[in-house]
């Protein structure tokens, strides 16, 4: 039998902006659902409190984005964590897809063992780098113009006009909404269902030992 | 202080029209035709310099005008037969002479008392409320109304207030009208400036770019009097977008003298709702030269296309495209795609991990 090691994952700042960030984005998805279909849904009462609502979880969540990009910038580990390496794209990426759709299903250990500086396997580094680098990004920028639209008329105008703005946030949001489904699912293929929950819970995983790179 | 005033007459003017329109739609009730009402005194008040600034008649709005139908005379009861010499001044007729309905409703009114009919409108150049733009109206409400008063006020309840004030008419909701319908304006940068202030094309301007041709055939190529979505695509897709684009404003069928919100406005969802059939239709005010516009019927749809007929209008949950909503289904069940088919293999899987549980324990 090996023996269990907890190693320290999420740091707290991670972890409030985790979930700070789930919070306001599923307040976004479904006010942004009932902005979008009135007449179908009215979860948060009026018409005027949903937009409220979501105009405030999108600034919550747009300033918490700035908040994270500072942090991870600051400590450097940016790049480190989030940009694959040539020979992650090369061979990780096939090697952890194999994985998921193989292997996993043999009941065999997943090839990727998480450290605090390597938190994330080849295919979470190209998905979360075209999320956070791109699509986050964009979602924020075309929510403010459109929170702002007579002020900043011009800059929609050189977007092409209120409708390609408004088209591009929604399919964005779409986008955000789909990873998501797939983001809640994947952190359920832990060796228990909530071994990847809970250390963004606490900070703390629990990997078996002849897995885990033990960090003191 | 000239433009306030005659922005105000332009009001009254509206409202005479409202009513003469009334009465012209009873069998066998006609003006008749403008011909000899009105050229004894024109022979002078056309004549800016004959007679004093304030009393100049321009003949081009006042002869388009249902009042140029009945002529001077018919308001202007009192002209001595010494004018103008004896500087007596005429007596003039009160509008709800005419205006019976229109004057009843308007004095009942919050405005009644603090505004007259001329205060508002010109009568000398009133227009049908279709021959004239939602930014004329605005015009005639800030005469009294500030503008940034306005916004603070509504901005207490109304998200992006400047955005609805800026872009809708009071009236569209400050009516009795119960439907609406989209009217779409050409606009233009000040100055031909690309980065200059879009205000409403004037008839000029758009002469000017039309190049001798009528100004329709900037938009309506085909000249059948009807604008198709495709003919708005090619208006959007030509080169000078930068200094003219189409803007759409939502007006009341109807104007209504009593300018109180119904209680139905208060609900964000009246207007921002898909399919109401206001959405559906529309129409394309272009300038006319005496300074009133022609409404040309849009093909049904318009504000509803994604992207290309009328790109800087929308309406949250209004004018969301059906395309775009199928598209951006698919994206999400795509995300469900994962999580339903790996997360079924799993559980077909699932003794797998188990046994590979046990061997490590």
């Amino acid at each position: 039998m090996s023996e269990n090691k907890m190693i320290y994952l999420q740091p707290t700042p991670v972890r409030i902006w985790h979930w700070l960030n789930a919070l306001g984005i599923v307040t976004l998805c479904i006010t942004g659902i009932q902005i979008r279909f009135p007449e179908f849904m009215a979860i948060f009462g009026s018409y005027k409190t949903a937009i409220m609502l979501h105009n405030t979880a999108g600034i919550v969540v747009s300033l918490s984005f700035s908040l994270w990009f500072f942090y991870y910038k600051m400590s450097g580990k940016l790049a480190k964590i989030y940009v694959p390496k040539p020979d992650e794209l090369k061979y990780g990426l096939v090697r952890q897809a194999f994985f998921y759709f193989f292997r996993y299903f043999r009941g065999d250990p997943s090839p990727h063992h998480a450290t605090p500086d390597n938190k994330f396997n080849p295919m979470q580094k190209s998905a979360y780098l075209a999320i956070m680098f791109v699509l986050m990004p964009l979602v924020a920028l075309t929510g403010i113009l459109l929170m702002n639209v007579t002020p900043l008329r011009e800059l929609i105008l050189l977007s092409g006009g209120l409708k390609i703005l408004v088209a591009v946030h929604f399919l964005l949001a779409c986008s955000l909404g789909a990873f998501l489904f797939t983001h809640v699912y994947l952190a359920t293929l832990g060796r228990t269902p909530t071994a990847y929950i809970k250390p963004m819970w606490s900070g703390w995983e629990e990997t078996e030992g002849d897995e885990a790179e033990v960090h003191h | 202080m000239k433009e306030t005033e005659n922005l105000l007459l332009l009001i009254a003017g509206i409202t005479l029209l409202a009513v003469a329109a009334a009465h012209a739609g009873e069998e066998g009730y006609s003006y008749g035709s403008i011909e000899g009402k009105s050229d004894t005194c024109l022979a002078c008040h056309r004549d800016g310099k004959a007679v004093a600034p304030r009393y100049r008649i321009d003949t081009g709005q006042y002869n388009h005008t249902s009042h140029a139908r009945i002529g001077c005379a018919a308001c202007h009861d009192g002209i001595s037969p010494g004018h103008p010499a004896d500087r007596i001044v005429s007596k003039k007729t009160s509008c709800n002479q005419c205006h019976r309905d229109t004057a009843e409703e308007y004095g009942r009114s919050k405005h009644a008392g603090k505004a007259s009919c001329g205060d508002c409108h010109n009568p000398h150049q009133v227009s049908a409320p279709e021959e004239i733009s939602g930014q004329e109206m605005n015009r005639m409400c800030a005469s009294c109304h500030s503008k940034e008063a306005m916004e603070a006020r509504h901005a207490a309840w109304l998200p992006q207030a400047d955005l609805h004030l800026g872009m809708l008419p009071c009236v569209t909701c400050h009516t009795a009208s119960e439907n609406y319908l989209i009217t779409l304006h050409i606009i233009k940068r000040d100055g031909d400036n690309p980065y200059g202030e879009f205000r409403l094309a004037t008839f000029a301007e758009l002469d000017k770019l039309a190049e001798g041709k009528d100004i329709r055939s900037l938009i309506d190529t085909n000249s059948d009097t009807y604008i198709s979505l495709e003919e708005l695509r090619q208006f959007n897709q030509k080169q000078n977008q930068r200094l003219l684009r189409l803007q759409g404003v939502m007006v009341p069928e109807q104007v209504t003298h009593d300018f109180k919100a119904l209680e139905s406005r208060w609900n964000c969802t009246f207007c921002h709702a898909s399919g109401p059939k206001a959405m559906q239709r529309s129409t394309l005010a272009l300038p006319e030269r005496n300074g009133s516009f022609t409404r040309i019927d849009v093909e049904k749809g318009a504000v509803l296309e994604a992207l290309g007929s009328t790109p800087d209008f929308y309406m949250t949950g209004a004018t969301r495209n059906a395309t775009l909503n199928k598209v951006g289904l698919a994206i999400i069940a795509g995300g469900l795609v994962m999580p339903v088919g790996h997360g079924f293999l799993r559980f077909v899987t699932r003794k797998n991990r188990k046994e590979r549980s046990h061997r490590h324990e």
